[in-house]
């Protein structure tokens, strides 16, 4: 062994020492990384698993509460349904019975004084003629007044069901 | 039959231009008055006199013109302005924006009153006062709705500001008994109507809501009565009844929009960008109708959405809207990139009655410090986010880091919340604390030493 390489044994340890040092140090700094990583990525794991279940139960809830509602709609639109089956019905049979008027011996006082509200509103030059269903229309240039008793009858039904504050109670 | 209730109809059919029907040889016609309009076919439509010259009356149809020709035509003036039915029938009912049943049912029964109403007397008016709680986290924190307010919602097109409204008018509740929820939809979809319907449903099944659908197809006229005729069964409910009644209008904008092409059929002289004049007036005169009224127990709240095109505050509409109202809440389609539902912008957003319905008394003792601490944090977290663009976040001081973090975790853990997900005030306001508790100590300086301390234990 060479003079120059006695000298240099000392630095040449110290190397290799300062190297494996720097091995150890890397290994235990993986290690130490490795395990981080993968506790994050438990963590991680766990919380997106987490969130799929949240995400799904609101989900499940969502669809359920809307289910819910179609139903409770479709049980309040069938009440409504009736309820409009009935007001209609109810019309009906008030225009019906306004019919009926023409067979009452009240009737030509009744026309009488139709007459005379077509005169009124459209003055005395109005023509006034019989409606199909009974009552008068009458007419005066571009004017023109609907008595007829279909109308009147719907009209005056319509009012009372309306002005009620809760009519089906 | 008397011959003051006979209606003559007038037959003098002149000319139809779009929504507009003009007849002569009238008399005895005034201004706002409702019409009623036969056609040959037996079918009726209505309409409202918008001017009147002489023996000649200009109406608005409020079906529309389409298919009708002069022929035939017979007008019947009511002699009143129009009216809408008012009373308990309209709870859990479902309506056009004129106020016809949409869901199958009879006409709403009840007192008539005139739709066009009349805005509060000032000097009648109680302050608003006691909190609506929404149930949504950020709005009863930090920018709490009082009864008797208006706080309007700005957003932009794409935002999701309807599934907000919904959520609102589904929770909302205030402390006492008998809160109700008016919600007046306008240029709706199709599709944002089933939508609505479907995320309404349970309140309206509790017969506690009243739901005025204006479809986008629906006649324009129609939109401009909707929030008229929500208002004026709101006020019957609210003065005459006692509820506090919150109306929430989801989309305003589309309602000036409405308003705008009313008036370019009545060839009125159009002002900034195409609108009316008096568009001010007309959206003071609804949103004045909100409020409280000495010696009644009753409120009317009022929660008006407004779309601003492109993102622009000072449109028309939300500038108008914000000379009016009392605060605004406005989304931001940046914190909606951060994945933040309701993305409200807090820094842009106020209530300016807050404090008559936060705080010790009215919420909890910690309500208003919180909030003005959550606030002031967020107006910190802001400039650090800035300066870290430009700097890097870790060359950011540790404190400037905690203002982040606190971002962070107040948007995930306080304002984020579920479309559906409806939160008590307490539980807001303890997570407003525990997003408060990751700054240090020493930046609390808007909350007193012994709030923080039982809030937050000893440092």
């Amino acid at each position: 062994m060479s003079r120059w390489e006695d000298e240099l044994a000392p630095v040449r340890r110290a190397l290799a020492d300062a190297a494996r040092r720097e091995v150890d140090e890397l290994g235990e700094a993986t290690g130490r990384e490795t395990e981080a990583l993968a506790v994050r990525a438990r963590a991680d794991a766990t919380e997106l698993l987490d969130a799929a279940r949240a995400d799904g139960a609101a989900a499940g809830h969502a669809a359920a509460a809307l289910v819910a509602a179609r139903a409770r709609r479709e049980a309040h639109r069938v009440v409504l349904a009736e309820r409009e089956r009935l007001r209609v019905e109810l019309v009906d049979r008030v225009v019906q019975a306004a019919a009926g008027l023409r067979d009452g011996p009240d009737y030509p006082a009744l026309v009488a004084r139709l007459e005379e509200v077509c005169r009124e509103r459209l003055g005395p030059m109005a023509e006034v003629s019989p409606a199909p269903g009974g009552g008068v229309v009458a007419a005066r240039g571009t004017r023109r007044l609907d008595l007829s008793l279909p109308l009147l009858a719907e009209q005056a039904a319509l009012a009372v069901l309306e002005e009620a504050d809760d009519p089906w109670s | 039959m008397t011959a003051q209730t006979a209606r003559i109809g007038f037959g003098d059919v002149r000319e139809l231009r779009g929504p507009l029907l003009v007849v002569g040889d009238v008399d005895g016609v005034g201004w706002d008055e409702f019409a009623t309009i036969d056609l040959p076919d037996g079918s009726v439509r209505h309409g409202l006199v918008l001017e009147v010259d002489g023996d000649l009356a200009v109406l608005q149809v409020l079906e529309g013109t389409d298919a009708i020709s002069p022929g035939g035509v017979w007008v019947r003036f009511s002699g009143r302005p129009l009216q809408v039915r008012v009373g308990p029938d309209w709870y859990g009912r479902v309506c056009n924006g004129r106020g016809e049943p949409l869901d199958g049912g009879p006409p709403i029964a009840g007192e008539p009153r005139p739709v066009a109403g009349w805005p509060l007397n000032p000097t009648r008016r109680e302050p608003p006062r006691e909190a609506v709680l929404t149930g949504v986290s950020v709005l009863d924190t930090l920018t709490t709705l009082v009864r008797g307010q208006k706080l309007p919602i700005f957003s932009v097109p794409g935002m999701p500001h309807l599934t907000l409204a919904t959520q609102i008018a589904a929770r909302a509740t205030t402390a006492g008994e008998g809160f109700r929820v008016v919600f007046a939809g306008m240029g709706l979809t199709h599709a944002d109507i089933a939508y609505v319907r479907d995320r309404l449903e349970e309140r309206s099944a509790a017969g506690e809501l009243v739901l005025l659908l204006n479809a986008a197809d629906d006649p324009v006229i129609e939109r401009v009565l909707t929030p008229r005729i929500a208002l004026t069964v709101a006020e019957h409910l609210a003065f005459e009844r006692g509820d506090d009644v919150l109306v929430v209008m989801s989309d305003m904008t589309s309602y000036a929009e409405a308003v705008r092409e009313v008036a370019a059929a009545r060839r009125e002289i159009p002002a900034r960008r195409g609108y009316p004049g008096y568009l001010y007036s007309d959206l003071a005169g609804l949103y004045e109708r909100c409020g409280r009224i000495q010696g009644r127990p009753g409120s009317v709240t009022v929660v008006p959405v407004l779309t601003m095109p492109a993102g622009d505050i000072t449109h028309p509409v939300p500038d108008l809207t914000g000379y009016i109202t009392e605060g605004q809440v406005v989304l931001a389609p940046e914190v909606a990139a951060r994945g933040v539902y309701p993305p409200v912008d807090v820094l842009s957003s106020l209530s300016r009655l807050m404090r008559s319905g936060a705080g010790p008394g009215r919420t909890r003792d910690d309500h208003l410090p919180v909030a003005a601490q959550v606030l002031a944090a967020l107006a910190r977290a802001r400039q650090a986010a800035e300066l870290g663009e430009l700097v890097g976040v870790s060359a950011l001081s540790e404190t400037d880091r905690a203002y982040l973090a606190f971002r962070e975790t107040v948007e995930r853990d306080l304002f984020a919340q579920g479309t559906d997900e409806g939160r008590e005030l307490a539980d807001s306001l303890d997570r407003a604390w525990a997003a408060l508790d990751v700054l240090p100590r020493r930046e609390l300086t808007m909350l007193p030493a012994a709030m923080v301390a039982e809030h937050l234990g000893s440092p």
